[in-house]
C-alpha cells in the first residue's frame, strides 16, 4: 500500500497520549478532538492540518496511557504517522481504527516539515518526494497489516469470522 | 558463612556463567555473594506448605515449561506464561514472535465516553456477535471518575454499565476502588495468568507474577473472539541492592529507576525487579515499583513470586496458580545494578516522569495542592506513612491535601488502624476510592498556574489540569509538602509532632 502526504514534524521525544489529546476532550466526538491534536506541543498544528498530512514524530511517540489519543489523530484527517519509534498501546490503537502507525528509524532528520513524503508498505520504505531519497521503515506483522488495509479491527474481524466460518 | 543454595541465586550465577558476554551495565560481586539467610527457599516453602499446596493446586516449580524443551536458549518467566497461554499453547517461544492468547482476565473500564460505548456496540451487532466468548473472564471495574463527576461522564458510565450487563459481564462498581489494586487484593488475579487490562498500569500485577499487560487496539477482538496477541518481549532486568536510608521509601526507589532508564528504558519490553532490596521489600512497595513499568515503556513488570508473595496471596487468592521461573541462562536484554542505600527522596519535575532530581533540588516551591494515591501510591502502607508524619500537623492554610485511598479494602483497614482520622485532624480531604485525580478527571482537577505535589503516576503536560504544574513524590514528600506549604523534605519533620 501506498500513501503520500506532506510532513508535519514533531522533533520532541516521549509525545505521550496525554500529549496528543488531553483526557480533559476524550468525550468529545472525533472531529472535534482533531481540534485539540497535538495542541500542547504546537497549537498551530490542529488548525493548519490538511487531510492525508502525515505526523513525523521522534522517539517513543504515542507513549504512557492507553487512552484513544489515536481517534483526535483520525479525526484530524492524518494519513499516517512516521516515527523514530512509536509506543506498543499507540500502534495497536492506530491499527484497529485503520491508522498506519510506523517506526522508521532516522525519520526526523530524513524528512523537513512540510516535505511531501511517500510510505510504501509493501516495501517498507519511506521516500522523499523532493529529494528522491528513501529510507527503510520497520516492517509491522502481517495481521496488523491486513487490518490496518481492511481499515480497521472490524472489517479485519470480519473477514476472519467469515474465514473460520468457511472452514 | 554459609550460601545457602537459592534458586534465585543459581539463575544468576548461571548466567553469568554460560553467558559472559551478555550486556550488565555495573557488576558487584561483593552485593552478589553476601549471605542470602533470609532469602526465599522455594524447596523448603514447599514442604512447609505442602498440604495447602496440593489442596490449592498452586506449582512453584522452576521446570514448568522447561519439559520436552531441547537446547534452547533459555526463557524468561514471562515469555513462559505467554508460551503456556498461546493458542495453541506453546513449548518454547523467542522473543519478538507474535502469539495469539487468550487471558485469564480481561478487566475494562466502566468509562466515561459514550461515543465508544455506542460504536462498540453497533460494530458487534454489525459482526453478528451475540455471546461474547470470555464473558466470564470480563470484569467491569467503575475506577476512572467514578462516581460521575458530571452528567456528560453519567451518560457514558450508562451506557457502559448497560453494554456490560446486557452481556452478563460482571460490574464491579464505583467506590470498590482501581482495577489493579482490586484484581489482586480479591484474589482475582494469580501468578502464572494473563492478565489484559484496558488501563495502562497493567503492569503493576507483574508483583504477583502475573504477565499483566495493556491493550491499545484489539479490545473488538478480545469482546468478539476472545483473543488477543502478543509479542513475546525481551526482558531487562533491574537490580536493586542494599538497605534505604531512613526517610526515604519505595517509591523514591521507583522514580529513581524511572529517571535511569527513562522513558524508553524498557520500551516494548518487559521488566523484571530482583536484588537484595526487592527481596527484602513489602508487597504494597513491590506494586509501586511494577506499576512505574509502564513509564519506562514495559509491556509487563515482574518480580520473581517468593515466600512474601505467596504468604500475601494465602488468604486472598483461593484459586490455582502456577509459579513459573525463569531458566538459568536466559538472557536479558539488560541489566541495571542500582544501590538503594544511595537513594534521596526523589521528585520527578514537570513534565516527564524522567526528569528526576533529589527532593533539595525542587524544596521551597510554592505547591497549591497535594495529592496522595492512584495505582502507584495509594495502599495502605503509602497511607500509614502519611498518617504517621502528619499526625499532630495541619495542612498549609494554602494548600489543600487531598488522600484516595486506591480501593475499598485499603480505605477499611486504614479506617480501622486509626490513619483516616489523623488525616480528617489535620484537615486533609479523604475521598472515596477510585483514580482520584490522576487521570484529570476526578477529585481535586487543577486551574492553570496551580502547582500540585502528588504520588499519582504521571506528570504529563496537561494531564491534571490544562496549564497546571505536576511534581510526583513519595508519600512522604508529599504530607511533608502539605504541611510547609511548598515542596519540602520529609525527613525535616519528626514522626512525632510538639
Amino acid at each position: 500500500m501506498k500513501l503520500n502526504g506532506s510532513a508535519w514534524t514533531f522533533t520532541q521525544e516521549d509525545i505521550s497520549t496525554d500529549l496528543i489529546r488531553a483526557k480533559a476532550w476524550s468525550h468529545l466526538s472525533p472531529k472535534e478532538q482533531g481540534a485539540h491534536c497535538l495542541e500542547e506541543v504546537d497549537p498551530a498544528f490542529a488548525a493548519q492540518a490538511q487531510p492525508g498530512d502525515f505526523i513525523v514524530a521522534g522517539k517513543n511517540f504515542g507513549c504512557g496511557s492507553s487512552t484513544a489519543a489515536h481517534v483526535a489523530v483520525i479525526g484530524l484527517g492524518i494519513g499516517a504517522v512516521i516515527a523514530e519509534s512509536i509506543g506498543k498501546l499507540f500502534i495497536t490503537n492506530a491499527a484497529s481504527a485503520g491508522l498506519w502507525a510506523v517506526s522508521c528509524p532516522g525519520i526526523i532528520t530524513f524528512a523537513r516539515a512540510g516535505d511531501k513524503l511517500e510510505l510504501d508498505t509493501a516495501a517498507w520504505q519511506v521516500r522523499n518526494l523532493a529529494t528522491g531519497a528513501s529510507i527503510a521503515a520497520n516492517p509491522m506483522p502481517g495481521f496488523l497489516c491486513e487490518m490496518i488495509e481492511l481499515g480497521g479491527e472490524k472489517n479485519y474481524l470480519r473477514a476472519r469470522l467469515a474465514r473460520e466460518a468457511a472452514v | 558463612m554459609c550460601y545457602p543454595i537459592c534458586w534465585a541465586r543459581l539463575s544468576y550465577r548461571g548466567r553469568i556463567l554460560t553467558n559472559p558476554l551478555r550486556p550488565v551495565t555495573k557488576f558487584q560481586p561483593a552485593a552478589r555473594l553476601r549471605p542470602c539467610g533470609n532469602r526465599f527457599d522455594r524447596r523448603k516453602w514447599n514442604s512447609d506448605h505442602q498440604e495447602e499446596t496440593a489442596a490449592r493446586g498452586v506449582i512453584t516449580a522452576r521446570a514448568l515449561g522447561r519439559q520436552k524443551r531441547g537446547n534452547m536458549a533459555g526463557m524468561h518467566a514471562l515469555q513462559k506464561i505467554v508460551a503456556a497461554k498461546a493458542k495453541p499453547a506453546r513449548v518454547e517461544v523467542v522473543a519478538g514472535e507474535f502469539l495469539e492468547i487468550e487471558p485469564d482476565i480481561f478487566s475494562v473500564i466502566v468509562s466515561f465516553n459514550a461515543t465508544e460505548a455506542r460504536h462498540l456496540v453497533a460494530n458487534l451487532t454489525d459482526l453478528g456477535v451475540k455471546d461474547l466468548p470470555l464473558k466470564h473472564k470480563i470484569i467491569a471495574f467503575s475506577d476512572h471518575g467514578s462516581p460521575a463527576p458530571s452528567a456528560a461522564a453519567a451518560e457514558g458510565h450508562k451506557l457502559w454499565r448497560d453494554f456490560y450487563r446486557a452481556h452478563g459481564v460482571q460490574v464491579i462498581d464505583g467506590g470498590a476502588g482501581i482495577s489493579h489494586l482490586v484484581l489482586a487484593e480479591r484474589g482475582m488475579a494469580a501468578p502464572g495468568e494473563i492478565v489484559i487490562n484496558q488501563d495502562s498500569h497493567a503492569p503493576t500485577l507483574g508483583a504477583i507474577g502475573v504477565f499483566g499487560t495493556s491493550l491499545g487496539g484489539g479490545r473488538m477482538m478480545l469482546y468478539a473472539l476472545g483473543r488477543y496477541w502478543i509479542e513475546v518481549p525481551k526482558v531487562v532486568l533491574v537490580k536493586l541492592e542494599g538497605r534505604l536510608r531512613p526517610g526515604v521509601y519505595g517509591r523514591d526507589v521507583a522514580l529513581h529507576i524511572n529517571g535511569v532508564l527513562g522513558q524508553q528504558g524498557a520500551l516494548g519490553m518487559g521488566l523484571e525487579f530482583a536484588g537484595s532490596y526487592v527481596i527484602e521489600a513489602s508487597m504494597d512497595m513491590r506494586f509501586t515499583l511494577c506499576n512505574m513499568g509502564t513509564e519506562m515503556g514495559a509491556v509487563s513488570s515482574y518480580i520473581q513470586p517468593d515466600a512474601t508473595t505467596l504468604s500475601w496471596l494465602q488468604p486472598r487468592c483461593s484459586k490455582p496458580y502456577s509459579v513459573f521461573e525463569t531458566d538459568r541462562d536466559f538472557v536479558y536484554e539488560s541489566t541495571h545494578v542500582i544501590d538503594v542505600a544511595a537513594i534521596e527522596p526523589q521528585v520527578a519535575v514537570p513534565h516527564a516522569c524522567d526528569d528526576v532530581k533529589p527532593v533539595s533540588a525542587v524544596a521551597g516551591r510554592r505547591i497549591d495542592q497535594a495529592y496522595l494515591g492512584s495505582c502507584a501510591s495509594g495502599r495502605l502502607e503509602d497511607i500509614a506513612t502519611a498518617a504517621a508524619l502528619i499526625k499532630g500537623y495541619k495542612v498549609h492554610p494554602d494548600v489543600r491535601l487531598i488522600v484516595t485511598p486506591g480501593s475499598r479494602d485499603v480505605l477499611m483497614a486504614a479506617t480501622k488502624a486509626g490513619y483516616i482520622d489523623i488525616l480528617h485532624e489535620a484537615n486533609a480531604t479523604v475521598t472515596n476510592a477510585n483514580c482520584g485525580a490522576c487521570p484529570g478527571i476526578h477529585g481535586g482537577i487543577l486551574a492553570p498556574g496551580e502547582v500540585v505535589i502528588s504520588t499519582s503516576t504521571r506528570n504529563n503536560k496537561g494531564r491534571m489540569g490544562k496549564g497546571a504544574e505536576i511534581y510526583l513524590a513519595s508519600p512522604a514528600t508529599v504530607v511533608a509538602s502539605a504541611i510547609a506549604g511548598c515542596i519540602a523534605d520529609a525527613r525535616d519533620y519528626s514522626q512525632e509532632a510538639g
